[in-house]
């Protein structure tokens, strides 16, 4: 049997603000006189959503900002109630929409574990039971008798988390947890979540914009979009569909609005006009490069002053700023000097290595003393397209494509 | 109210913890502590014995700082507990926005929270007993039940006033002038047989009088205050002709009280 069903859930809300007594009596006055009145049209956060979710299954749940990712889960944590549907869930849950929303600054963090605790329904025995367990993960032992509020704001994610999942529930809510404290403690979440998952068999649901997260620990995904489902099911597949969507929307983002989007540092000496990207040797600009094709990248540029032997660079790098490459011309010996006034520079690769997706160039001027005169990143947006090759025996993970060659 | 019961059976210890931090976080940073619970009521006993002085209030045989340090105690213990009570939800908007709980828990926790201020206080008045060789008789047994009773009118309040807080903060502005018109019609600052004298005995208002002192006395605090005082000053049981109206209401309005919260709370995360 299903531990979490849901069933045509809808959630409207009410947008605008309360109405005042002005409004109020104006809008009666507008009744009266038989005038229009002012209404507010409900927004539906959630749209007839769908689901079950059986036992020990780990479930992902991605989208855009606005989804209605965390509408959701508070349904599931019964801290909302539906418009319409029913939700049931069968068992324990213990929300962790946000680490440390019941923890009292002015308390102690011992004090804070027994209320916390109490708040979550854990019993004082257990709470007795496991609370060096629960100081030691969160690392507070010499902190443990100091209010929280003198905590750092990394202290009382620690303690929260450490609380919270110390409660051993059988449904776990996760909602962006993992994203907070330093690295070494993400990393002992991170396995806590996972012993959780793989031996305790736990039902999980995270909601996390941390798309490769949800890729490594889920069993299943669900993507939401606009309060309805597009697509349930293996995470690879639906985190594709959620990267490719975003992917686009970036693209077409950065086509409305050329070089709006660029962080530039920049000494005044050179003004990029604009970056081109060409297909093989064509002269038309383009947006979209098959994979393995050559390409050209054109650079169109003002100089105030005379440059000699300037070093340029050009790289790419993801929507989300993972650097793929970069190539600079420091490696030649004969380069030309920029000369005052407009330049116009190529750079030109054979075989374009890239993966399938979109594409951001990343472009830098330096001078002889290795000065940066001029820095921008996202200052072109192109998408490698799939070609001839047929996109489904790709593999699917990973930026670049390498020519590999076999021997059997 | 079954299901109320078990409700706050099962979530017992969730009560102890909210009720035993608010009472830590209050006194938290503070040098006097524990002591204001005391310094308020001894504060306004001395103002209104110095408003006697000027106006001049029939008490009868007990002694007037006695006696309004009884009507005090209870009226002061009920103020506060509505006002944190009905502050109560919204208070707690963080955790309501979070964390799954039966909500009604955090209205009756706030009821349950100025027991102890309430329970300093009789020390107070033990000592001003001593010093005016007053001597509780048997019926100082009713002041459990008694201070119960103030519990549910203040509960009655909490769970309707914190549920329409969180739609209108107009509550918040309007309920401490609210209780200090129900102060002056309470015998808190003067005592109940003066009302009796002037309605009863008197006939101030004609024919209407009895009337109006039935509706003076459909006030539940009118009842409690008055049997307060009976019971530890004066050694007699309550009069039931002066509590019987109140109760008639409380026990009307506490459900009524408990409806509209239930209805109400399904929508606190979204609206608070």
């Amino acid at each position: 049997m299903a531990i979490i069903e849901v069933n045509n859930l809808t959630k409207e809300y009410q947008l605008g603000h309360m109405k005042n007594l002005k409004q109020t009596v104006l809008n009666g006055v507008n009744r009266l006189c038989g005038k229009p009145v002012e209404k507010h049209s409900p927004f539906k956060a959630l749209d007839n959503v769908s689901f079950s979710i059986e036992e020990g299954e780990v479930v992902g749940i991605i989208g855009t900002n606005g989804a209605g990712k965390s509408t959701m889960l508070k349904h599931l944590a019964r801290i909302s109630t539906p418009t319409s549907g029913k939700v049931s869930v069968r068992g324990s849950v213990a929300p962790l929409i946000e680490v440390g929303a019941g923890l009292n600054p002015e308390l102690s963090g011992r004090e804070n574990i027994f209320l916390n605790g109490a708040i979550m329904g854990i019993p004082k025995r257990v709470l007795r039971e496991k609370f060096d367990e629960i100081v030691a993960f969160a690392e507070l032992e010499e902190f443990i008798d100091t209010p929280i509020k003198r905590y750092s704001s990394g202290m009382a994610v620690r303690l929260g988390f450490s609380i919270a999942t110390s409660v051993n529930p059988e449904i776990l809510i996760v909602d962006e947890v993992l994203s907070v404290g330093d690295l070494a403690f993400q990393r002992k979440c991170f396995d806590r979540m996972e012993d959780l998952i793989k031996l305790q068999g736990k039902t999980v649901l995270i909601v996390s914009h941390n798309i490769r997260q949800v890729e490594r620990i889920c069993s299943r995904a669900i993507l939401l979009d606009h309060g309805t489902i597009l697509m349930d099911g293996e995470p690879a597949k639906v985190c594709n569909l959620f990267y490719d969507r975003s992917n686009e929307k970036i693209l077409k983002g950065s086509l409305e609005s050329r070089k709006t989007q660029g962080s530039v540092e920049t000494s005044g000496e050179i003004d990029v006009e604009e970056v081109l990207i060409f297909r093989g040797e064509s002269s038309q600009p383009t947006d979209e490069v098959g994979m393995h094709e050559p390409m050209r990248i054109g650079i169109r540029f003002t100089s105030h002053v005379d440059v000699p032997c300037p070093e340029i660079v050009v790289g790419f790098h993801t929507t989300d700023f993972v650097y793929i490459a970069s190539t600079s011309s420091a490696v030649l010996p004969d380069r030309p000097d920029i000369k005052k006034g407009e330049g116009y520079y190529e750079c030109k690769l054979d075989d374009l290595q890239l993966m399938p997706g979109i594409y951001c160039v990343r472009l830098a001027f330096i001078d002889q003393y290795r000065r940066m005169m001029w820095y921008g990143e996202n200052q072109k947006i192109f998408k490698v397209g799939t070609n001839t090759i047929n996109l489904s025996k790709m593999p699917v993970a990973g930026f670049v494509d390498f020519k590999f060659k076999w021997s059997f | 109210m079954i299901n109320v019961l078990k409700n706050i059976y099962d979530y017992r210890e969730l009560m102890m913890a909210l009720a035993w931090k608010s009472i830590i976080v209050r006194y938290k940073q503070s040098y006097l502590g524990i002591a204001w619970a005391v310094i308020k009521p001894i504060i306004m006993t001395m103002i209104f014995m110095l408003v006697r002085s000027f106006v001049g209030i029939e008490t009868g045989d007990t002694p007037y700082p006695v006696l309004t340090f009884a009507a005090l105690m209870p009226w002061i213990f009920f103020q506060e507990t509505t006002s944190d009570g009905v502050a109560s939800v919204v208070n707690n908007s963080t955790l309501i926005r979070k964390i799954y709980f039966p909500r009604v828990i955090l209205p009756i926790t706030a009821a349950m929270t100025k027991l102890m201020d309430l329970g300093i206080n009789f020390l107070i008045l033990a000592a001003m007993m001593t010093f005016y060789q007053i001597v509780p008789s048997i019926h100082i047994l009713w002041v459990p039940l008694i201070v119960v009773y103030i519990m549910l009118i203040a509960l009655c309040i909490n769970m309707a006033g914190s549920a329409v807080y969180v739609y209108y903060r107009d509550v918040g502005a309007a309920l401490p002038a609210l209780l200090s018109l129900l102060m002056y019609a309470t015998p808190v600052i003067y005592p109940l047989t003066l009302v009796e004298k002037t309605l009863l005995v008197n006939k101030a208002a004609g024919g209407w009088s009895d009337f109006f002192f039935n509706l003076y006395t459909m006030n539940p605090l009118v009842g409690v205050i008055d049997a307060f005082q009976k019971a530890i000053l004066q050694g007699k049981s309550p009069d039931f002709s002066i509590v019987w109206p109140g109760a008639l209401v409380i026990l009307v309005l506490l459900p009524i009280s408990y409806k509209i919260f239930k209805k109400a709370e399904n929508y606190f995360a979204d609206v608070i």
